[in-house]
């Protein structure tokens, strides 16, 4: 007995040595910032998630960045030219260096822009036609020579890039991660598959550096980096993030002062504002996304193509409360929408008004109104010559909100159109995402996060070869004005392009393709003393670089 | 010199036996029934259990809403609202009640339904899934344990070597596996208790077999003739009936807990139905704001696996009273 | 002896071998890509299929992954991590879970232990119904509930651990969650205490030690517990393992970068990994065998009837 008890002593030990001696790093000053989700990758040509792509525009620079109000200002260049007909681009790189002491050049680009052609990632589309217009890129994705790409470094400080049609929003682009440099003879020295799973092999030129992560960490570590080019501007030395995926721990862990910046759920928004001390600390900011549902319309489906009937799409997107929907369910600063662009979102680079300003719109066909509504059902009914219609609903189960907004939409339309029944079917997300790009699905609730800030993230999804949730719906009217806009003739007029985005929405919206919801918005707690961070409703969703603490 | 043949013996099965009335009454089963209502224990596990089981089989019948059903109040400018996060409150009629015709016993959830009738209904389903799973486990656990035990040998050895590779899967792969032919919800979470559960009940039934295959009463049989899924589910499984139902008793409440974790990690019932797990799970999304949600689905799952956990000891006792009581 | 237990590691491979193939054609038939694919095209995802050998037969597959396996790699990642070595990760998730599984153990095994020999000793007094009680309420309450009120009561109303995990501060932050996993163990070990404490206390020759005069600590600690210990080494075994499976929910609430926490990201996050499923569900089988292995040799040695019959055997 005495042994197992020496042995056990032992063991104890063993696993406490040398986790002691750390001091908790004096709570109060340090920066500690919650993440909703966990960090897939550092590595640009492999993250897809809003969190990553965060940390990685922590630590790394692009050649440009958006300022507070989401215009893009000079990062890595310094200035940049455009050709006359819009379709090249030089860029005059500033001095700037990577962490480890070597010089920030063009080739950096070049290799970079090169390797995200290449690598068949999910974010490598944003290079080719319908987004950059970066000339050859549709090829090289398609496993052509990346040394085709429209990217040269005629010197190491300039930068050029070739277009195949102008794009008004291009400089705005550079500040996505998937534009960012990489530092080709550091990842050359790393092993296959290591580059940014660790401090390590992980090399910054930005406002901060990490100090610990590795992949899937709850908590990343970082800390200033004393080479940046701006590094007289960044004022918080040492920060970290903390993945939480509850608001209630995120409530609980800002109340007791764990964490300085946290995002709550609807719940938790109702009781914050009873308390008027920790309201004032409550900010809700639009994240520019569109939560609609989506209708398959291929009339080869199990429930007998009913929803290729326009009037039956009508008829549900007309029976749902959405004011009924933002206020009572999702609750923190959601707005109920009526249009395929979400509000907040886009604004017109002459008036600067956002594109979905009017929501009334296509009130016509989008609304809520019951008796109208009804009739679309009769209609349908007696085109289809059926009287009741069982549809499945399927939605990704990873958010606590999706549910209940579902189970919403369930009662309203059953309640509102009698003959309608809807099943609900909560499926892990890779599930759900191999249910609607393989069209096996009635209904779909989607929420669509933009990549730039522009109506052509949104109103590209539903022509006929757009993105692979596709609804089975083809209108050669849609198909043209999308091409004219983005690589056509209309590239180059900006208001006329504008105006026939919106001929565009009419058609998609008048079919009722989809069902417009409400653009989500994300409540922030924030302490008092933590000022600076920027919020933009595109690309990179926070930006910590100008963070004061007080 | 005459040589036994296989005819000579045949066997009589039990339609024409004359039993002795008198001694029989005196049974087994009778003394276990005493031994187990001595206990104070297993008395108060049996009136926990069977309360929950009124309450879930009753309470929504009765219940003014259904479980499903999203209430609307009128509040106090005479507005129609759903009648969300309400704390518990009784309608007394009195003024200050703000929502004074409507009763909520157990308050309402952030869907705005009403949490006493979502409780026990999710109690009901619950308690079905865990009834029926284990009722299917015992019928193939009990059957492959004894199987195993009875032939030994070759046959065992397949059959242990099988149960040691479906044992070693996690579960959590086999149900995630599962979840892809299956639709998801009641049906779903039977079949991965089914696939999961009746390991350990063929474990104790094997063990029971090999104890009992030995017995006097097994090898006269044999000799008279008779088969061998006679002797199994005629002769043996009678007598191990005692340890299979106390296993039982423990496995409802490991079924109940299996239930509560997959609807908890979302791929149990589909909503708005609602089961033990999945009220927990949405409880424990508002637990410090709205911490009234969560709490009557603990307390039913808490009572529940105390009550069968109690009732098990008990039977376990009552059915080998070993010690000092003898 | 020696035979035996060469025969048992055989078969233990075995076992794991046709595991591992179970295991490998049961994931690979689940539907989805194991990558992002919703910003791509279908030609991309044709494309991206091919380079990740995905369109090879299974059973080529399968010969690929076992060539890796036996060169110690797990492959790479391909959604959850992306693309980045699976085994670094694994093994700082698996360390960090035995960490806190062995703290949970060893509480779990001495609470345990002291709640029964104080239950069998003072059997049918209050005592006994007080430890029963407390034995059973450990089953009653899901390991994670407990956890959920530990945080909010002794790290946000009481400020005294962490209120996340900090692993620069191990050992505060640690004790929460060892102490709610260790419930199951406890309970599940004072039960079986008592019970097999009971049973010895009975038998013949601690009655013919009492009656030699042998009493009170020294006789419990010289013939009972010894005795009785045995068959709780049985308990210990798929206790462990059922450890690191319980530990998922509180993994996550925690924020511990365990085994539970990356295998719940793999099957519910983003995308199914299936590199990863396969990964963990191999380390956990292997656990598991293992500890079977591991038990089955221990018993033979502590307990000398059982050598002497795989002796004659």
């Amino acid at each position: 007995m005495k042994k197992i008890f020496m042995a056990a002593l032992l063991l104890v030990t063993m696993i406490f040595a040398g986790c002691g001696g750390s001091d908790s790093a004096g709570g109060d000053k340090k920066l500690s910032v919650m993440l909703g989700s966990n960090v897939v990758s550092l590595d640009s040509a492999q993250a897809t998630d809003v969190a990553s792509f965060e940390v990685i525009a922590d630590c790394i620079d692009g050649l440009m960045q958006l300022d507070a109000d989401g215009k893009a200002i000079p990062a890595l260049a310094e200035s940049y030219d455009v050709s006359a007909d819009g379709k090249t681009y030089t860029f005059h790189l500033r001095e700037a260096k990577w962490a480890n002491g070597d010089p920030v050049t063009a080739e950096d680009f070049v290799f970079a822009w090169r390797r995200h052609c290449k690598s068949s990632a999910e974010y490598s589309y944003i290079m080719g036609d319908t987004v950059a217009c970066v000339k050859n890129a549709d090829a090289v994705i398609k496993g052509g020579d990346p040394k085709t790409l429209g990217v040269s470094a005629p010197d190491p400080k300039t930068f050029v890039v070739e277009l195949d049609a102008p794009v008004s929003f291009f400089p705005a682009l550079m500040a996505f991660p998937t534009f960012y440099p990489i530092n080709e003879k550091f990842y050359n020295s790393l092993a296959e598959g290591s580059y940014g799973t660790s401090p390590e092999t992980f090399l910054s030129n930005g406002a901060f550096m990490l100090a610990s992560y590795v992949p899937g960490a709850a908590n990343i570590q970082l800390k200033k980096n004393d080479s940046y080019w701006d590094a007289a501007k960044v004022s918080i030395n040492d920060w970290q993030y903390q993945v939480v995926t509850s608001s209630d721990n995120a409530l609980t862990s800002f109340k007791n002062g764990t964490l300085n910046v946290v995002n709550i759920g609807g719940n938790q928004v109702a009781h914050v504002n009873q308390d008027a001390e920790l309201a004032k600390n409550l900010k809700t900011f639009s994240s520019g996304l569109l939560n609609y549902l989506s209708f398959n319309q291929d009339p080869k489906n199990h429930h007998a193509g009913a929803l290729a009937n326009a009037n039956l799409r009508l008829a549900i997107s007309n029976a749902i409360d959405r004011e009924s929907l933002v206020d009572n369910y999702v609750m923190n600063g959601a707005k109920a929408t009526y249009t395929a662009v979400p509000i907040d979102f886009a604004p017109n680079a002459k008036t600067g008004k956002f594109f979905a300003e009017d929501q009334k719109q296509f009130s016509d066909v989008v609304s809520f109104n019951v008796s109208k509504a009804q009739e679309f059902l009769s209609k349908a009914k007696s085109e289809l010559g059926k009287d009741s219609f069982e549809l499945n609903l399927i939605f990704s189960n990873d958010g606590d909100a999706n549910t209940k907004i579902v189970q919403a939409i369930k009662s309203q339309v059953e309640e509102n159109l009698p003959g309608v029944m809807i099943k609900l079917q909560p499926m892990p997300k890779a599930e759900y995402l191999s249910n609607i790009t393989s069209n096996s699905y009635d209904i779909a609730l989607v929420d669509w996060v933009p990549d730039y800030n522009d109506p052509m993230t949104f109103l590209t999804l539903w022509t006929t070869t757009g993105s692979e949730i596709a609804e089975h719906w083809s209108n050669a009217d849609y198909d043209k004005i999308i091409s004219d806009c983005s690589t056509g003739h209309l590239a180059e007029d900006y208001d006329a392009r504008w105006s026939a985005l919106y001929d565009a929405e009419k058609i998609l919206l008048d079919n009722a393709v989809i069902a417009p919801l409400f653009t989500s918005a994300s409540a922030v707690l924030i302490s008092p003393n933590v000022e600076g961070i920027e919020y933009h409703v595109a690309g990179i969703s926070r930006v910590f670089k100008n963070v004061k603490l007080k | 010199m005459y040589t036994p043949q296989s005819g000579d013996f045949k066997l009589v099965t039990d339609r024409n036996i004359a039993l002795d009335e008198n001694f029989s009454s005196q049974g087994y089963w009778k003394g276990v029934a005493v031994h187990f209502f001595r206990n104070k224990f297993a008395v108060t596990g049996l009136i926990l259990v069977s309360l929950i089981i009124l309450f879930a089989v009753f309470a929504p019948i009765v219940s003014n809403y259904a479980y499903d059903q999203i209430v609307s109040v009128t509040d106090t400018s005479g507005k129609e609202i759903i009648a969300k996060s309400l704390e518990p409150q009784f309608g007394d009629g009195s003024a200050q009640n703000f929502f004074a015709d409507r009763t909520f016993i157990f308050g309402t959830d952030d869907m705005g339904r009403d949490l006493w009738t979502r409780t026990w209904h999710g109690a009901r389903v619950s308690l079905i899934i865990a009834f029926v799973a284990i009722f299917i486990d015992m019928l193939i656990g009990t059957s492959y344990g004894l199987i195993s035990g009875y032939f030994g040998g070759f046959v065992d050895h397949v059959l242990q070597r099988f149960i040691e590779i479906a044992g070693s899967i996690p579960t959590l792969v086999i149900i995630s596996i599962l979840a892809i032919f299956m639709e998801k919800g009641i049906g779903l979470v039977i079949a991965s208790l089914l696939i999961t559960e009746w390991i350990p009940m063929s474990k104790i039934a094997r063990a029971e077999c090999l104890k009992l295959k030995e017995r006097e009463y097994v090898l006269a049989s044999r000799t008279l003739g008779a088969g061998s899924f006679h002797i199994i589910f005629k002769q043996i499984l009678p007598n191990t009936i005692g340890p299979i139902i106390t296993q039982v008793m423990f496995s409802i409440p490991v079924a109940i807990f299996t239930e509560a974790f997959l609807s908890f990690v979302g791929v149990g019932i589909v909503l708005p139905q609602c089961s033990i797990g999945s009220l927990i799970e949405a409880g424990f999304n508002n637990i410090t704001i709205l911490p009234y949600q969560i709490l009557p689905p603990i307390c039913v799952l808490a009572i529940l696996m105390l009550g069968f956990n109690l009732i098990g000891d008990g039977l376990r006792e009552a059915l080998a009273p070993k010690i000092e009581d003898m | 002896m020696s035979k035996y237990i060469a025969k048992r590691i055989l078969m233990s491979v075995l076992t794991l071998f046709v595991i591992t193939f179970v295991l490998f054609v049961l994931i690979r038939i689940m539907p989805g890509d194991p990558f992002p694919v919703e910003r791509m095209s279908a030609e991309m995802i044709l494309q991206k299929r091919e380079e990740l050998g995905l369109n090879k037969p299974i059973l080529i597959q399968f010969a690929d992954y076992m060539t890796l396996l036996a060169s110690g790699s797990f492959g790479n990642g391909t959604s959850l991590y992306n693309g980045a070595p699976i085994k670094p990760i694994l093994t700082a998730c698996l360390i960090n879970s035995f960490k806190i599984g062995v703290l949970s153990i060893l509480f779990g095994t001495v609470v345990g232990l002291a709640i029964g020999i104080v239950a069998a000793l003072n059997r049918g007094k209050f005592l006994d119904g007080f430890c029963t009680l407390v034995s059973i309420l450990g089953v009653c309450i899901p390991s994670y509930v407990f956890m959920i009120f530990l945080q909010y009561f002794f790290s946000y109303k009481i400020p005294f651990f962490p209120y996340f995990f900090d692993p620069s501060n191990f050992m505060a932050s640690s004790i929460m969650p060892a102490l709610s996993l260790s419930l199951f163990a406890v309970s599940t070990i004072a039960r079986f205490t008592r019970n097999e404490m009971l049973e010895v206390i009975n038998s013949d020759y601690v009655k013919l030690a009492e009656s030699k005069g042998l009493y009170g600590f020294e006789l419990i600690r010289r013939h009972v517990l010894r005795n009785a210990l045995i068959p709780i080494v049985t308990v210990l075994a798929p206790l462990v393992v059922s450890l690191l499976t319980g530990a998922m929910v509180i993994e996550k609430i925690y924020g511990i970068n365990g085994v539970g926490k990356l295998m719940v990201d793999a099957i519910a996050g983003q995308g199914v990994d299936y590199n990863y499923v396969l990964a963990l569900s191999i380390v956990f089988s292997a656990l598991y065998i293992g500890a079977m292995l591991v038990l089955d040799i221990l018993y033979g040695i502590i307990d000398p009837r059982i050598r002497l019959t795989t002796k004659e055997g």
